[in-house]
């Protein structure tokens, strides 16, 4: 799970395109919207992107969503408990 | 109308307060590219994460000309452009390949169409007015002026934010040299007039203004009067439209203290510049502009700065014979690739 909340946050960072923010600037469990880092629906939509391309894993009920990206952390429970075996 | 204030990102170091082009950078090859400035100064940083190079360009020189004319939230947001935001256009188009159609990220999707910048600028104000892009290859710049003219003729806006933008990428470059646009050997731009031959040198900019309809203090210049025309059939038609334009503001060739001419260095595009310069305009300082900014086309967008600038400083620096020649009158003629071609008027205030 370390491993995978580490390469997350990398990930997000390019994916965004994040300016000045290093991966260690993201807490495990901060908040990615609102306060926290400051994102907002367009990055919802880049971060559905990069879990089915990077992990091929889709969001099947948008309405999720919110729970889904609260955190870097919840992302990666999201993809542990629904990724597809070998995939 | 009245230019209250102008800011220009283009090949020279034209943003931000300096003295008129003081030292003209050099450039070798076939391409002239934009010397940006530090966008973090300019805008939010968690918005530029988003912004591709042309959209950055846009919307720091709107935002820069805003801020020099004092008005925070214009009558109306004007933009032209020929090309829109191709590295989005790119982008997006690319993954489509890459990713077969499955998956794709939407913000380059969302940025690249032509208006985004006029959108971004809006978004950043929280501007609600009118907004509008003209895309109509080299008459884009000219469609929005118009576009404001109007508005501010007809009441409909006091204060009107209008710009010219384009931008090239490595792919439009190699699409555009490959249809013959531009040089195949290398040349420097200021050496363009000197070795004329086939092809020009590639250009880009964003050169923004805000126009006003009542006249004040601080305004630049005066814009009497813009006019375009399309595919003249010869050079007697292009002199017709130049008399009629001048006619229809009451001037005439003898009282322009000053034309800005497309010149590009390529044979096929100035043999028109030539008859007219070598006969009409005969004794009218001039100014070629492209070898500033290169070929591109909203480059009269550059043209209208560089007169407007010119006007303000009250003389014409860049024609040693004029120096001391106060600048009432100047006149912008530019053709894109014989298709478009364009008149602007500018005067003093």
């Amino acid at each position: 799970m370390d491993k995978l909340i580490a390469d997350l946050k990398e990930q997000i960072i390019e994916q965004l395109n994040l300016q000045d923010v290093k991966p260690e600037d993201i807490g495990d469990d901060q908040s990615l919207f609102g306060d926290g880092l400051g994102l907002d629906s367009i990055d919802a939509l880049e971060l559905i992107v990069l879990l089915q391309q990077k992990y091929k894993v889709k969001l099947s009920n948008a309405e999720d969503g919110p729970k889904i990206f609260r955190s870097v952390r919840t992302i990666a429970e999201f993809i542990e408990s629904n990724k597809i075996p070998n995939a | 109308m009245y230019i209250r204030a102008a800011s220009n990102i283009s090949p020279q170091n034209t943003f931000g307060n300096q003295p008129l082009l003081q030292e003209l950078a050099e450039y070798t090859g076939d391409r002239l590219s934009c010397i940006e400035p530090d966008y973090k100064a300019l805008i939010d940083p968690k918005l530029i994460r988003r912004m591709s190079r042309i959209i950055k360009m846009g919307v720091a020189a709107g935002m820069d000309c805003l801020h020099q004319a004092g008005i925070q939230i214009p009558d109306a947001i004007i933009t032209g452009t020929a090309y829109g935001c191709l590295e989005d256009t790119n982008t997006f188009l690319s993954k489509m390949v890459q990713q077969n159609e499955e998956a794709l990220a939407p913000t380059a999707f969302i940025q690249s169409t032509h208006n985004t910048i006029s959108a971004q600028i809006a978004l950043l104000l929280q501007c609600h007015q009118y907004n509008n892009t003209f895309v109509n290859g080299g008459a884009s710049f000219e469609n929005a002026l118009l576009d404001a003219m109007m508005l501010l003729y007809e009441g409909e806006a006091s204060n009107v934010l209008v710009g010219g933008i384009d931008e090239i990428t490595n792919n439009s470059h190699a699409i555009l040299k490959r249809i013959g646009l531009y040089r195949s050997q290398p040349v420097s731009n200021f050496e363009l007039f000197n070795t004329p031959g086939k092809g020009t040198m590639a250009g880009e900019g964003s050169a923004f203004f805000m126009l006003s309809k009542d006249a004040s203090d601080a305004d630049w210049a005066k814009i009497d009067g813009v006019s375009s025309f399309y595919k003249p059939r010869n050079t007697a038609e292009i002199k017709q439209q130049i008399s009629i334009f001048l006619q229809s503001q009451n001037t005439n060739v003898h009282e322009i203290d000053l034309v800005i001419t497309g010149n590009n260095g390529d044979l096929r595009n100035d043999a028109l510049y030539g008859q007219l310069q070598q006969y009409d305009f005969a004794n009218v300082p001039a100014i070629n502009y492209k070898a500033l900014c290169g070929e591109y086309p909203t480059s009269s967008a550059f043209a209208m700065w560089l007169a407007a600038h010119e006007i303000k400083n009250g003389t014409c620096s860049f024609v040693p014979e004029s120096e001391e020649i106060p600048l009432k009158k100047v006149l912008i003629y530019n053709h894109y690739e014989n298709i478009h071609h364009s008149l602007i008027l500018l005067s003093a205030c």
